[in-house]
Order: C-alpha cells, then structure tokens, then sequence
C-alpha cells in the first residue's frame, strides 16, 4: 500500500483542501426535500425548496459543505483519485473540526448544511462509526438544525446505518455505475449486491418510519428527505437506454428520491477507462436529467423515450420534442380541453405553465396571446396545440416539416453547452434518421 | 372624454394599499381612477391628481379584506408584487382586488391569467419571490466583535421584508442585521426576539469595522473551499454568471 505520510499536525485549511477536492466529483449538492423549523435550542432550519448559496466556475451550484471525512480509501476503484495505488496527499478530519466549520459557516450563511462522504478507512464499519459519531455531535451536542447529506458506506453495519439515518436529512449510497458487469470492470472491490443491500435497508427503514410517523405524530424521522444514488456516465460502453431503464427501476423499486448522474471526468491515467478527447460528456449528461425529469415529473415511461433500437438520446432535439415528433398522432391538444397529463406532453409546455393552464382555464377561454403569457414557449408549442380549435398559423403535421422548424428554435442548453450541437449540425440528417447505435462520446467529440 | 383621477401613492406596499382604499372610497368608478407610484412624475393632460399619503390603517384595512376574501395566496400576490419596482404595479394591484371582490370565490382571483393586471401581478410576485430566494442563499453575514451577525445586500425589489422571517428562524438565537445599502433600510433581529425594519441611519459606521477574531480565518477557509470545489475540465463561468449573476456579487465574500 503505498501512502504518503502526513503529520498530524495538518491544518484545518489544508484539510478541507485536500477532502473537498477530493470530493468535487460527488454531484448531489441538493439541500431539498425537507421542510423544518428551528429546533428551539440551536441555529438551522430547512426549506423543502432547497437553496444554493453560491455557484462555483464550473456553474454548479455549491449549497452545502461538500468533504470527505477522509480520503484514505483501502478499495482501488479506477476512475477514482483516491484509490489506494493513487499518490496523493491524504487527511482525516474529526468530527470536531467538522462540526466547527459546519458551524462557522453555516452562521455567516454560506452554506444550507453538510454533505459528508467517506473513503474507506480501515474497513467500511469503522468509517461508519466515523460519519455517526460526526452527525451525533453536530445534532446533539451543537444542536444543528441545518441540512446534512450523509453516505451509507456498502458494507456496513445496517444498525451502524440505521442509527446514522435518524441524524441525517438524505442519506445516498453511489450506485457508481449503471451495471454490474462495468462494477466489476472498474471497481472490483465493490458488487452491485453490496450497494444495494443499504439501499434497499435505508427503504425498508424509511416506510417503517412513515407508519410510526402517522402512529405518533412526535417519533423521530428516519431520512425525512429520502434517498438518492448518483451514476457516473461515460466510463463504461452502456448505453442512454439502459441508463434510463436502471434509472426507472431504481425510482419504482427502491423509492428513490433523485438518481443523479455525472459525466465521467477521467483523472486517472488506466488503460481500462475510456479516453475523453472532447471532454466529459456534458450534452449526454443533460440530455439524461432531462429524460429523468419527464420520468418523475411528466408521466413518461423509459420505453417510451428509447428502445432497443434506438439506445441513445438525440442530440440535436431535447428527448420530449423528440418523442412529441415521433407520435404526432396524438398532436394536435385542445388546450381549453385537453388532460393534465395530456398538456404536460406537448414540448414548450412544462409543469409550471400546465398547471397555470388548468386552473385559469376554469375561469375562461384561453388564446395564444394568454399562453404565452403565462410562460408556454409558443415557438416549440405551436406545432402540437390548438386554441379553440385553431392553430396560431396554418401548420402542416408533418414529421420533417416540424422538426426543421424545430430546429431552427435555439433549444436553451445549460449556457456555454451550445457549441456542441452547432457542431454537430453537419449531420443533422444522421442524427434524426439514422441513428446507428455509435458511442456518444464519439458523437459528442 | 370623461376625466381620469390618478391616485398618487408611496412607493411602498402601504404607500399602495392606502392608494387603493382611497380609490375605492372615492366612488369615482373604477374606469375613472388608476393608481401611481410616484416615481412615475409624468403628468398627462385631462388627469386629475391626488397625493396619497401612506395610512398604516388604512393599508391594514385592505389587507385584511385580501386575506379574507382572496385567501392566503391573494394575499401573497399582492405583497410580493408590491415589492417590485414595476410602475405598473400599484395599478395593476387595485385591478386585481376589484376582480377578486367580484368573483363569487375570490380566491380564484389569483388563477384569472387571462386577467392583463391579474397576469401582472403573478409575474411580479414570481419575480419578487425568485430574488428574495435567491437572497436567502446569496446573503453572507459578517460576525462583528462583539458576535452581532451583519450583512449587507443591494436588491432590486425590496427584499428585506420577504427574507426576514426565513433569517429569524433560522438564526432565532443570534442578533443580527440585514442592510438594504440602496433603500437605506435595516432589517434587525435581536436573539429570541421578533424582527423589526429601521432606518439605516441609526448604524455606526465605525462599529462595523470591527471584526470577530476568527472572522478572518473563516473567511479564507469559504473562499478557499469555493475554489476547490470547481471541476476544471467542467468549467463555465457563463453558466456560472446565468446562475449567479454579477450584480449580486457585490457583497458575497468568495468574489472578493
């Protein structure tokens, strides 16, 4: 094992270098899910909504205190800096130190809570016993009221998890890759069965803890803001399909409340990860949350957005417009009619502006003029609505004519992720028609 | 032509709803009266004018009758909305409780979007709403010598009042002081107790030099960490200036 020794004397300032650089690539900085008052007896309290308090250079947003405990890690994972055969400098918190910065910061309001995760150190029962004894003293000894964000370590203890899940908000365990087949390739000391093990455990648990809740309204709350999983993407050949399906499967079986997903940054150099000319692939990325958005929010099943045959997202089309051109059958809705469900198909219309749609359409008929008005983006919308039975403009709903249309309507990517598709516009018609199974990376490059 | 009276009003949420009252209490007709802020000194011909000076019970008055007939979220609306700059508003406000007071539910009010002064209303209290968020989380307290927690923020509608109460629960055991710079205003909360708007002028500069001993060590442990935290091979510092726009920037510590 090779480690390179570090006096004890580490700074705190060194430390939360070194542990949160090292914990940069974990994605879910989300403070939500959890609606709290102060305690009373200590500062904090937490809004459901979330909030970020500042953004960092790469635009993510930084809303809590994202550290390891340690970076010391017994496990060799190959997209991973802290693996053990990796040179690096490594540190240990303790709890003190953690909860000393936790509140320092959070009493100048620069973060909404702790996001606290771990390299193994040891073996996965200490590093547990680590992270609890850290939350404990937060809760009880400092009486922190704010948002904490804790890993359950695959392999531990599951009374050690337990125990740690009544201090937390969200707990996650990282399913790291979409299959267990590319687990084993690059993260052989980790098996898809030991990290769903503590998944399903931290389920079980929550629904338990939902009748006790309703038995007495007072019974401690075990992760009131669920659980979620983050997948890396790009480092193993799967394809968007089946990143989709495992995503689908882990909403419906293991309640999850957000599967997250980062595009695979290589910064290790392994003959066993993929190389990465054109970058992460940031476009493939956000076509996933995309999809994973119309999964939990818009009705949308993962086969009715891809299939065998057609295994990855659209590059030039976001995956709603896409599938609306793939079934114009059911195009064009009557607004002042149409369902809920059936609004929240048409592209341009998103949650907010369907349900503004409903209830002001009770009070009144409504015209293209009012759409826009409450926030429809007419420019998608056009080609799949009617308003009282009207089209805005004579329309043609024909596939091809639709999506030149389309097309020529800047789709809003995350700013600065546009040169991509401007790129790739030279094979448009591939892209549209002819989709040959090919790596995305290839085709982000 | 039929002459319009316009009701000048104070800028302020009180300054609007006592602009309301007295519309209403003219029984001039409502096509005959509009209300304005008086930012707006643009007189026009065939206009008669009228100063409202602001009448806290008189605001307090419609209040009531919005919360009562329009629910909590009328009520919401038009607080939030009051808080923008828009010149429109004031106007825009009294049209919608005139709808709200008609409808049979005046809680419907809130879903007419058809309504013009309706659709106005929702999308200041959107935009309202959104900043004052956004300051919830960009706001970043000092700690002065003697513990007292001390921020400064330069927004563009007037957020303190819409903040206020997420800070005093949040900080419930803290005394702290949130200052609008551009309104000159101050939001002040003594520990375990209610908060309270003053006017900035009771600040001493001098006072707020001092700084809590370990204030300068956090402040490098923060700025430090926001900077370790970006991944390189992601940068984007446009999406970055979408998500936290510059203006706000001004008194956050990690830009400094």
């Amino acid at each position: 094992m090779q480690q390179v020794w570090i006096p004890e004397s580490l700074s705190l300032m060194e430390k939360l270098n070194i542990l949160s650089d090292a914990a940069k690539y974990d994605v879910a900085c989300t403070s939500s899910g959890v609606d709290r008052g102060n305690n009373g007896r200590g500062m904090g309290n937490a809004i459901s909504a979330g909030i970020c308090h500042s953004f960092s250079a790469d635009g993510r947003c930084i809303s809590l205190l994202k550290i390891l405990f340690t970076n010391e890690c017994i496990y060799n994972c190959r997209y991973c800096l802290n693996r053990v055969s990796n040179d690096v400098k490594r540190a240990t918190f303790t709890p003190g130190e953690i909860c000393d910065l936790v509140m320092g910061f959070y009493r100048r309001n620069y973060i909404e809570g702790l996001f606290l995760s771990s390299g193994i150190l040891k073996n996965p029962n200490y590093t547990m016993e680590l992270l609890y004894q850290t939350l404990h003293k937060l809760r009880r000894e400092y009486h922190f009221g704010g948002y904490i964000h804790v890993k359950a370590i695959p392999g531990a203890d599951g009374r050690l998890i337990e125990k740690t899940g009544y201090l937390a908000d969200r707990m996650s365990v990282n399913l790291e890759l979409p299959t267990a087949e590319g687990l084993k390739r690059l993260a052989p000391n980790k098996s898809r069965t030991k990290i769903l093990t503590p998944m399903r455990q931290v389920q079980n648990r929550m629904e338990e803890n939902q009748g006790e809740l309703a038995l007495y309204r007072h019974a401690p709350k075990f992760v009131p803001a669920g659980q979620s999983t983050q997948m890396i993407i790009g480092a193993t050949p799967e394809n968007d399909y089946q990143i989709v399906s495992v995503a689908e499967a882990l909403y419906r079986n293991f309640q999850l409340k957000r599967v997250f997903y980062s595009a695979f940054v290589r910064v290790n150099e392994d003959s066993l990860l993929p190389a990465l000319p054109g970058g992460p692939p940031l476009l493939r990325e956000h076509r996933l949350y995309q999809a994973d958005w119309l999964l939990r929010f818009y009705g949308f099943e993962a086969e009715e957005l891809l299939s065998a045959d057609r295994p990855n997202f659209n590059v030039l089309l976001d995956p709603k417009c896409d599938w609306a051109l793939r079934h114009l059958e059911q195009f064009p809705v009557e607004v002042n009619k149409a369902e809920y469900r059936a609004l929240l198909r048409v592209p341009g219309i998103g949650v907010r502006s369907a349900q503004r749609i409903v209830r002001a359409r009770r009070m009144g008929g409504l015209g293209f003029a009012d759409l826009k008005r409450m926030g429809v983006v007419l420019k998608r919308a056009i080609y799949f609505i009617t308003c009282q039975g009207k089209t805005m403009y004579p329309i043609r709903l024909e596939e091809d004519y639709i999506t030149r249309n389309l097309l020529s309507v800047k789709e809003r990517l995350p700013l600065g992720l546009g040169q991509d598709v401007t790129y790739r516009q030279l094979s448009l018609f591939d892209d549209l028609h002819l989709p040959k199974g090919e790596g995305q990376e290839q085709r982000l490059a | 032509m039929e002459m319009t009276t316009v009701f000048q009003c104070e800028e302020s949420l009180d300054g609007i709803l006592t602009g309301v009252y007295d519309a209403w209490a003219s029984r001039l007709g409502h096509k005959a009266v509009r209300l304005e802020t008086e930012a707006q000194a643009n007189l026009e011909l065939f206009c008669r004018y009228r100063q409202v000076p602001a009448d806290l019970e008189k605001a307090e008055k419609v209040l009531r009758t919005i919360r009562r007939r329009m629910g909590e979220e009328g009520e919401e609306a038009v607080c939030y909305a009051a808080a923008c700059r828009d010149p429109r508003r004031a106007d825009a406000i009294y049209r919608m409780i005139v709808l709200g007071l008609h409808l049979i539910d005046g809680r419907e009010a809130v879903n007419c979007l058809q309504n013009e002064a309706v659709s106005l209303v929702m999308k200041l209290r959107m935009k309202a709403w959104h900043e004052a968020h956004q300051l919830m989380g960009f706001v970043r307290f000092e700690e002065l010598e003697n513990g007292v927690l001390y921020a400064r923020v330069e927004p563009d509608c007037a957020a303190l009042p819409l903040m206020a109460p997420h800070f005093a629960d949040r900080y419930r055991q803290e005394n702290w002081v949130i200052h609008d710079v551009g309104r000159r205003q101050l939001a002040i909360h003594p520990a375990d107790r209610t908060w309270v708007l003053a006017e900035a002028d009771v600040l001493d500069a001098a006072y707020l030099e001092r700084r809590s001993p370990r204030e300068e060590e956090f402040v490098r442990l923060w700025k430090s960490f926001c900077e370790t935290i970006a991944i390189e091979e992601r940068r984007n510092p446009r999406c970055q200036r979408g998500m936290l726009p510059l203006h706000f920037r001004t008194y956050m510590t990690e830009f400094h």
